[in-house]
């Protein structure tokens, strides 16, 4: 990175795109940048879809666009690349999110920021809006919901807003696209500069205020006489804005300056060396004394003063007395979804019907696949290979190893996900999550954790890696490495068909017949439950040991209800969350089929090194109630707990020496029904114990490769990513261990 | 194969040493580390940090009041004012021992990289207020100056830490001392709480369970040999005076007068609709930034919506939004039944 804090250079669009590549935007060829801002749960990311056409994963509760999303469209033969922040209140609470926008549009100085707002919370939304005006100037207001907030009685007089505002104000319902096209016609006009912009700002403080930024604009001006904008440079001084600082301090305070844009000399505020314009100490040097004098005050004042310019605004622009729907829909079940009564069993019914419908949906479809892949597909690929004279060890590896495990994983998996995340779309776009974290709450307070990890809990039955990365919405440090821990037990897809299967083999089967898939069902959400409760234990232990603390600060908007529009749910869960974790389960599992093929085909001595593995595991397995097989399974399947059971049927023939049954060492497979797979296994000495444990130990153990890069990249630390392999599979094997050993003491 | 009782037993016995060996703070493990972290560097460092302490307050400094500050026996006390001296930090003269620039820069350094500490445990981590100092005394020693000035500007250069203290600038610059210890006050005089001094820990747990916090107005109502009686925020306090000393005060200028008990957001039923009066000074840092982001600002309306069925978190509708606050925030946000009054103020 070129530092070019010296000399202004003129012209050089490099420079400004370099600034954006530390900032994360991919760099391409654009005319025009358009940065898209705005409240969290405002429409944004359908604000974001309407102007690219991008199918934007959207959610209905807050922080939902946790990762910075960017889209391109064409307006008037010009390209705009169009970039979605993160959704804040205010941009100086400081947490990760609110930096990100605020350095986007302070540094990263897009053409237009289009400030997406709320019609029907306006005030709270202008909040954010007059801050992003005291920073730029070619903003345009996108008031969307507006058919919200015609059904809630409010009308905007949205005129006299933009009039206020000093800034084009376009009206929108963007679910239905009605405003859009206006709305490009604005982004355009401010572009280009065609429609010139007077942005409303606070121009009285209180007097204290007042007279600090007064001497300090007089240092300032000393040294920059031509500065436009000294007083608000003198302003985010007083408020320690560290990128502000970091201009003065490198004597880039003229690239601050209100329209840089406009100026012939385009330069970057990049970060230089620190000290080295003796001009800008002095200005800091002043600004620090003078925030010594300023009441502690100071800030709860600019909040104060920004909320009553809101509200007055706001005042003057709502139209009042429109009529109402009679009945309050969000009030009434808020009150049935969060009641005493019916809270917690709403719940439990809804997460007992999701894996219900996901269970029974993906049964036919894994059936289909599994034929497809690797009954009709795999004889016919070996076969081929066989005729066209590949040895067979590369056919070993290739077909029985890395295609089968792949096939395994894609037909196992692909189904339940596609019922799974859908429907889990659908309750968040309808808004239940946030009340689950609002049921939940006093839970985690009681275990030291944050109120959203409920959402990245949820999250994580889907898939942890998921999970994982949803836990930035959680803005404490020590809140969010808990979540991050403790998401491996939310039982996650890849491991329901092991617990279904093991569940209808050795607990179903207790039951009378026509009960037995009821009992086997519950055993699988008492699992989920019981991982439910591991989480909450597992939170709490942090929290008073290595992560402690008390619960900080936190607040949960509960969004309106929304109806879900289900066709483009279907399409965009399937696209970019069901696709994009297969795609990372698919990666993760090819190269462990070729080694559990190698394992199962090397030999060392007169036997296997799978053989030998397992005789070393034995004992500790037998010890915590599994046995050799399962942990080697266990082992060569840390990349996906997918192929975790027709890996423990490969090996357990291997080990018994039926030749007769699959199709060779390392060739996973899985019998037709639970009962002959159930005699394999009883074959291979399995009992109820081991069943119970193995089900135990498939909600308790490390997370799978996939989570823990994940984890790794998250925490950017191999400390707590050790922590979070260490933890759960120690709880693991004590928990089996106890079983096991309980048990035979009471047998 | 073992007896399951056998096993049972062993593995109990095995956890149990586990624990004592790592349990955080209390296990062996961490014994030994807080002992090897506690080097020489580390005791010249909290000298010259007593050295800076007695300057700052104009008291004299000592051999013995070294010796008593790092509790260490005079002898061994003498050894470090030597050390200091050869490594140009102090001078001494008769019975003083006096901090050189260098001396004085050194413990700026020192000063802020704690009062940082403070500022970041309070603010991010959680942390109970009575663990911000020992927590600090630890983690000051650590960090370079370049690490030092990451997490200042990690935190937007805080100017205060959490016990009021002013923080010096990376330029080694501090303010003069401000303010006086309450029992100077005239009874019926009025102030506002400008510090709590953190040690000894024992005393300032106990001003913080009383609830006191910078930032905060108290009153004196009248001070005897025995028993010093504070107001603050309605709620009367009886400290003894030694205790008293350790909360220093500064006028109230401008400031409204004192008054209290307050009600605050946790107090209300469900249907209520109040008027925020103000956020509780106790409330301060990131956590005051973000309620005042969500709109509580004085003259703010608040209708309670409903209850979580644990009987918490609560949801007041603010701004237009329902927003979910647990009680320990709904607790922080002072109100008023009468809107009226608060409305006119502002």
């Amino acid at each position: 990175m070129t530092s070019t804090a010296a000399a202004p250079c003129v012209g050089c669009h490099a420079n400004r795109a370099s600034s954006l590549v530390q900032l994360g935007v991919r760099p391409g060829r654009w005319d025009y940048l358009v940065a898209l801002a705005g409240n969290p749960n405002t429409g944004k990311s359908t604000v974001f879809n309407a102007l690219t056409g991008l199918r934007q994963h959207t959610g209905n509760w807050p922080g939902k666009t946790v990762v910075r999303a960017e889209g391109g469209f064409e307006l008037h033969d010009a390209r705009v690349k169009l970039i979605d922040l993160p959704g804040t209140y205010s941009l100086q609470a400081g947490s990760a999110d609110e930096e990100v926008a605020r350095d986007f549009i302070l540094f990263g100085r897009p053409d237009v920021t289009v400030v997406v707002v709320d019609a029907t919370r306006l005030e709270r939304n202008l909040n954010l809006v007059l801050q992003i005006l005291e920073i730029t100037d070619r903003v345009v207001v996108c008031l969307n919901l507006m058919d919200e907030a015609r059904r809630h009685g409010v009308g905007i007089d949205v005129a006299k807003l933009a009039k206020e505002l000093g800034v084009p104000v376009i009206p929108t319902v963007a679910r239905q696209g009605n405003g859009v096209p206006e709305l490009l016609e604005a982004i355009h006009e401010v572009a280009t500069g065609a429609v010139t912009t007077a942005p409303f700002r606070i121009e009285r403080h209180p007097a204290d205020v007042e007279a600090a930024i007064g001497t300090l604009v007089r240092t300032i001006r000393e040294s920059y006489p031509e500065l436009p904008n000294a007083r608000w440079v003198a302003l985010r001084l007083l408020n320690a804005d560290e990128r502000v600082e970091s201009a003065v301090r490198a004597g880039d305070l003229g690239d601050l300056s209100e329209r840089p844009w406009l100026e012939a000399g385009e330069t970057v505020a990049v970060e230089s060396d620190p000290g080295a314009s003796p001009v800008g100490e002095r200005i800091l040097d002043h600004a620090t004394s003078l925030r010594w004098t300023l009441s502690p005050r100071f800030h709860d004042s600019l909040t104060e003063s920004m909320y009553g310019e809101a509200q007055r605004i706001a005042g003057g622009s709502m139209v009042r007395g429109l009529k109402r729907t009679k009945f309050d829909m969000d009030r009434f079940l808020d009150r049935l979804l969060t009641s005493k009564r019916f809270g917690f069993p709403m719940m439990l019914l809804i997460l007992a019907l999701v894996f219900w419908v996901t269970i029974s949906g993906a049964n036919v479809p894994s059936q289909l696949l599994a034929t497809l892949f690797i009954d009709t597909l795999h004889p016919a690929l070996t076969g081929f290979a066989a005729a066209i004279g590949i040895p067979p060890w590369i056919n070993g590896l290739v077909l029985d190893g890395v295609y089968l495990a792949t096939a395994w994983v894609v037909s196992v998996m692909l189904p339940p996900m596609a019922i799974f995340f859908p429907l889990f779309s659908l309750l968040e776009d309808f808004g239940y999550l946030p009340r689950v974290a609002f049921n939940l709450d006093t839970l985690f307070k009681k275990a030291g954790a944050h109120g959203k990890q409920a959402l990245t809990m949820c999250m994580g039955f889907g898939c942890n890696a998921a999970g994982v990365v949803a836990t930035r919405v959680i803005d404490s440090p020590r809140e969010r490495l808990i979540a991050i821990i403790t998401n491996n037990f939310s039982l996650c897809n890849g491991r329901w068909p092991t617990q279904i299967l093991i569940a209808t083999i050795f607990i179903g089967a207790l039951a009378p017949a026509h009960f037995a898939g009821l009992v086997a069902a519950s055993a699988v959400v008492g699992i989920a439950v019981l991982g439910i409760v591991a989480m909450f234990v597992a939170s709490w232990l942090l929290s008073r040991t290595v992560l402690r603390g008390e619960a900080t600060t936190f607040s949960l908007e509960l969004p309106p209800y929304r109806p879900p529009r289900i066709l483009q749910t279907l399409y965009t869960s399937i696209i970019d969350r069901t696709l994009i974790v297969l795609w990372r389960a698919v990666l993760f599992a090819a190269p462990a089929g070729a080694v559990i093929w190698l394992v199962s085909n090397v030999y060392i001595g007169d036997a296997s090194l799978a053989k030998h593995l397992i005789d070393v595991l034995d004992p500790f397995g037998l010890l915590i109630g599994l046995n050799g097989v399962i942990l080697l399974a266990y082992v060569v399947a840390i990349p996906a707990n997918e192929i975790v059971i027709p890996t423990v049927l490969m090996l357990t023939v291997l080990t018994l020496g039926l030749g007769d049954l699959g199709s060779g060492a390392g060739v996973m497979f899985e019998l037709n029904s639970a009962s002959a797979t159930g005699d394999l296994l009883r074959a291979g000495g399995w009992t109820l114990v081991t069943g119970i444990n193995l089900m135990l130990f498939s909600l308790l153990h490390n997370p799978c490769s996939t989570t823990l890069y994940t984890i790794y990249r998250e925490t950017g630390s191999a400390k707590w990513t050790a922590v979070a392999t260490l933890l759960p599979l120690g709880m693991g094997f004590s928990v089996c261990f106890l079983v096991t050993q309980v048990w035979l003491l009471l047998a | 194969m073992v007896s399951p009782a056998v096993a049972l037993l062993i593995f109990g016995a095995a956890a149990l040493l586990l624990a004592g060996v790592f349990w955080p703070r209390q296990g062996l493990v961490a014994r030994l580390m807080r002992l090897a972290a506690l080097t020489e560097r580390v005791r010249l460092e909290d000298a010259v940090k007593h050295l800076h302490d007695c300057d700052y307050r104009g008291q004299p400094a000592s051999v013995e009041s070294v010796a008593g500050a790092l509790e260490v026996t005079r002898a061994r006390a003498v050894g470090f004012v030597a050390r200091l001296e050869a490594l140009g930090l102090v001078r001494t003269s008769a019975e003083r021992v006096v901090l050189t620039s260098v001396g004085r820069a050194e413990a700026l350094r020192l000063l802020r990289s704690h009062r940082l500490w403070e500022r970041y445990l309070a603010d991010r981590t959680g942390l109970g207020p009575a663990e911000w100092h020992d927590e600090a005394e630890r983690l000051e020693h650590r960090l370079s100056p370049t690490k030092v000035e990451a997490l200042a500007s990690s935190m937007g250069h805080p100017v205060y830490d959490p016990h009021g203290d002013p923080i010096p600038t990376a330029a080694g610059k501090l303010p003069p001392r401000a303010g006086f210890a309450v029992t100077a006050l005239r009874p019926g005089q009025a102030a506002s709480i400008v510090h709590l001094e953190d040690e000894p820990r024992a005393v300032f747990e106990q001003l913080v369970a009383a609830g006191l916090a910078p930032g905060m107005q108290v009153q004196l109502l009248d001070a005897s040999a025995e028993r010093v009686r504070l107001l603050a925020d309605g709620r009367v306090h009886a400290l003894e005076p030694v205790i008293a000393t350790n909360i220093t005060v500064a006028p109230t200028e401008g400031l409204p007068e004192p008054a209290g008990p307050f009600e605050t957001l946790a107090d209300l039923e469900t249907g209520d609709r109040v008027v925020v009066r103000d956020i509780a000074p106790v409330c301060q840092g990131p956590q005051r930034r973000r309620l005042l982001d969500l709109g509580l600002v004085p003259g703010t309306e608040v209708a309670v919506e409903f209850r979580g069925p644990l009987g918490e978190p609560i949801a007041y509708r603010i701004r237009g939004a329902v927003i979910a606050l647990r009680r320990e925030q709904a607790e922080l946000v002072r109100i008023e039944r009468d809107g009226a009054s608060v409305e006119a103020a502002t």
